[in-house]
């Protein structure tokens, strides 16, 4: 017997060394990178957001107030609404989709990373140029910067171009990512992922992202429009010279009444994966909630003249808004009482996510309730363009994005980070928001409904009955604030404190909870064949079973003494 | 705040349904919320049962929800097509030639709003209308798009540049009701404030004619002073 003289040498020199973390995300194209670019980004911009709101709020605080020029009132206005929409709550929900869904439809990647790579990075850059308009000058022209007032005539300095090219570059952004998305979703479903087993959640992303598909052209075809009347002597706008200023009114309120059902889609979508998980039920009603998130991205949608009752545009037009802002109350009712079904007989665990989604629902229903009201065509040109509209929305996209968001926060949380959010925080920042947003709104709805005082005014006079109103307001203001801070707080401190969670953190029915916690750059080792509608909860059951008859087995085969 | 006008009547009694409305909708919501929180917020133990749902209920529920919306609906047509009616000037207003409406072009402009009346008197600021007659305001814009709002009398309606935009309305009780614009429209947009005053139809008269000489006595002072060459 002779032994081997030479052994085959196996040479192992370890894994390349990884490079710097920044580096790492600045060239990843991976979904989960990116989403978390985006989710954190968002985070950091409600941050920004919140601040102009509280400076708007302090300016507003007693009547004739001069805190803030009124000058310095319209471009706080302008930021904060640009960083509301297009670098909060867009993102915020789009960063969920893209790390959420992937993973939720068994998928090991995106169908087209870098197209999402390039959308998230189109985002970062649409941030730097809002807010590198400081060095010169932002835009003074309000939320929505209606022609002629965002005219070259009117605002002749380059606030509202660098308004147009940050709000162009995100839409464009999101576009790109609402792209990889569809085309994952499309073709990147593990094997037995029916549509009909989708999670909602995934089917809140495919429905999100193609309503982007339609209203983001639509919106990028606007803004180039106001460039061109800008800086290039275009006449789309100018009601003298053959254009008209409603043209711009159309199109971007089809942007922005569709970005509001995104945001809304995000949130139920989101709260239709916690609900069951936290409640140990099926979805009640599964295929009705779906249907109802489709139904309200279309009519939703088509209901965009909701905001333009006061302008001249046909009696008929207006009815056809009504008629579609109307027909809404049948599918977010029966999303709600779905969400309230599969709440009714379970045995409900009362953790941090729960909270803040039964918060959204209370949010988000006092907003849609009031937005009623606005809908009917007669009672909105009484109630439109006062801060009783400023309060329905603020209900409706902070209980959506703030609420529903921080839910579906504390609820990914694990997933993304391997660690819990701590919950006495959490709790303590949810009563504090609850209140805070009850406080700094309810009195809106009474200024505006009551006294009409009107949106957007850098100051109210004194003995117009909205003093006391305006105060509070203020107040509830910074208790708002005061609790979104305590769960961005919280996330920073988690991140590295909090307590490790596990894989499967909250015994979830969809499959993001079958990858680790963080999830590996592939996601999966191995799939699953997908045989319901909850994989992971037959995953689970499969291996109770089989770790019960190994058991059995194991007991017959021991020889008994 | 409080409706003056037949237009802005029907108006407030719409918002009053939309109200109610919203309010059934809204506590429905947020009390059954709360009711299932607090009731199965508790429970423990063994995995509830696994209910899928139903197409019977989820019919019923849906049909309620759109019968709801479809009576608010039809309630919201009627009113708002009787709010939009052009009122008839009463027996107590100015009795103008024809059974039209007084027509008064409206002007939005940076930060003001400017009244042409017939018989090419004008104001600024101060809009005097005549009691119980049927007012027309022709809505124009010189630069930015203003949105007229005096809530008390007529709806709200948008000064769009290019086009124009009527309102119709019928004081029916003299006073001072007060209004602002409603759509931002640059730096002084919050001072950018209106008022109507509603007089008798004697009164209005006599206001457009001193208006008009006022205008007139103006303008001689200013072809006077031109003719005597200390403007050049």
């Amino acid at each position: 017997m002779s032994a081997p003289t030479k052994i085959p040498e196996l040479v192992i020199d370890g894994f390349p060394p990884r490079r710097p973390r920044w580096v790492e995300i600045v060239t990843s194209a991976d979904h989960k990178d990116l989403g978390r670019v985006l989710i954190t980004g968002a985070l950091g911009f409600l941050f920004i957001a919140l601040v102009e709101l509280l400076l708007m709020r302090l300016q507003l605080a007693i009547p004739e107030n001069t805190f803030l020029t009124p000058v310095a009132f319209n471009r706080m206005l302008s930021l904060y609404g640009a960083t509301a929409i297009f670098l909060f709550a867009v993102p915020l929900a789009l960063g969920f989709f893209y790390y959420v869904a992937p993973l939720q439809i068994g998928a090991r990647g995106t169908a087209l990373p870098r197209l999402g790579q390039l959308g998230t990075w189109l985002f970062i850059a649409a941030a730097t140029v809002l807010y590198t308009c400081f060095l010169f000058t932002p835009s003074e022209a309000g939320v929505n910067p209606l022609p002629p007032l965002s005219g070259i005539a009117f605002l002749p300095n380059n606030g509202v171009d660098a308004w147009a090219a940050a709000s162009g570059l995100a839409t464009l952004g999101f576009v790109l990512i609402a792209i990889d998305l569809v085309a994952t979703l499309r073709r990147l479903r593990a094997p037995g992922m029916a549509w009909r087993r989708l999670p909602v959640f995934s089917w809140a992303a495919a429905i999100g992202s193609w309503l982007l598909l339609v209203i983001g052209p639509v919106m990028l075809a606007a803004i180039t429009m106001l460039l061109i009347d800008r800086n290039f002597e275009g006449i789309f706008f100018a009601g003298d010279a053959g254009g008209s200023p409603l043209l711009w009114q159309h199109l971007s309120w089809i942007f922005y009444t569709g970005t509001y059902m995104l945001i809304l889609i995000f949130a139920l979508g989101a709260l239709a994966e916690i609900v069951p998980a936290l409640a140990r039920k099926p979805l009640f009603n599964r295929g009705a909630v779906i249907g109802s998130l489709v139904a309200i991205a279309v009519l939703g949608t088509l209901a965009w003249m909701q905001n333009m009752f006061t302008a001249p545009i046909g009696l008929g037009w207006m009815y056809f808004a009504m008629i579609m802002s109307l027909a809404l109350i049948v599918p977010f009712g029966l999303v709600f009482f779905n969400l309230i079904a599969t709440l009714s007989g379970g045995t409900l665990r009362m953790r941090a996510p729960l909270l803040f989604a039964a918060g959204a629902v209370v949010a988000i229903s006092i907003g849609l309730g009031s937005e009623i009201e606005h809908s009917m065509v007669a009672v909105g040109w009484r109630l439109q363009h006062t801060t009783d509209s400023t309060a329905a929305t603020h209900f409706a996209l902070i209980g959506g994005a703030v609420f529903g968001g921080f839910a579906a926060l504390h609820w990914w949380f694990p997933k993304m980070t391997g660690r819990t959010m701590g919950e006495t925080l959490a709790r303590f920042s949810f009563w504090t928001m609850a209140i805070g947003l009850l406080v700094a709104f309810v009195p809106l709805f009474f200024a505006g409904g009551e006294e009409g005082e009107v949106v957007d005014a850098y100051k109210f006079f004194a003995g117009t009955g909205v003093n006391a109103y305006n105060l509070i307001a203020t107040i509830g203001a910074f208790v708002l604030a005061a609790g979104i801070l305590m769960t961005l707080l919280n996330a920073i401190l988690s991140r590295e404190g909090g307590r490790p969670a596990g894989h499967d953190a909250w015994g979830g029915d969809s499959l993001e909870w079958f990858a680790l916690s963080p999830p590996e750059p592939h996601n999966f080792d191995l799939l699953p064949d997908v045989r319901s509608a909850r994989p992971m909860r037959d995953i689970r059951e499969a291996i109770a079973h089989r770790s019960a008859r190994a058991e059995q087995t194991a007991r017959e085969s021991t020889p008994v003494a | 705040m409080a409706p003056h006008s037949p237009g802005t009547d029907q108006i407030d009694t719409l918002l009053w349904i939309g109200f109610v409305a919203a309010a059934i909708l809204i506590v429905a919501v947020v009390g059954a919320l709360l009711y299932v929180l607090r009731r199965y917020g508790a429970e423990r133990g063994a995995e509830p049962r696994q209910v899928t749902g139903g197409r019977r209920i989820q019919l019923r529920v849906g049909g309620t929800l759109g019968a709801f919306a479809a009576a608010i609906l039809v309630l919201s047509i009627i009113y708002t097509d009787k709010a939009r009616e052009t009122p008839t000037t009463g027996a107590a207003g100015l009795q103008v030639s024809h059974s039209e409406p007084l027509k008064i072009t409206t002007t939005g402009q940076q930060w003001l709003w400017r009244y042409d009346y017939p018989n090419e008197a004008f104001s600024y600021y101060k809009l005097i209308v005549p009691v119980d007659t049927a007012v027309e305001l022709e809505l124009v814009s010189t630069d930015v798009v203003h949105t007229w709002d005096v809530p008390d009398l007529a709806p709200k309606a948008d000064a769009v540049p290019g086009k124009t935009h009527e309102i119709v309305f019928r004081a029916d009780e003299e006073g001072t009701y007060t209004g602002q614009a409603a759509t931002l429209s640059g730096q002084a947009y919050a001072a950018m404030r209106t008022e109507v005053e509603v007089v008798s139809p004697q009164e209005y008269e006599a206001f457009i004619e001193s208006q008009k000489e006022g205008i007139q006595a103006a303008q001689d002072r200013v072809v006077s002073l031109i003719e005597n060459g200390e403007v050049p």
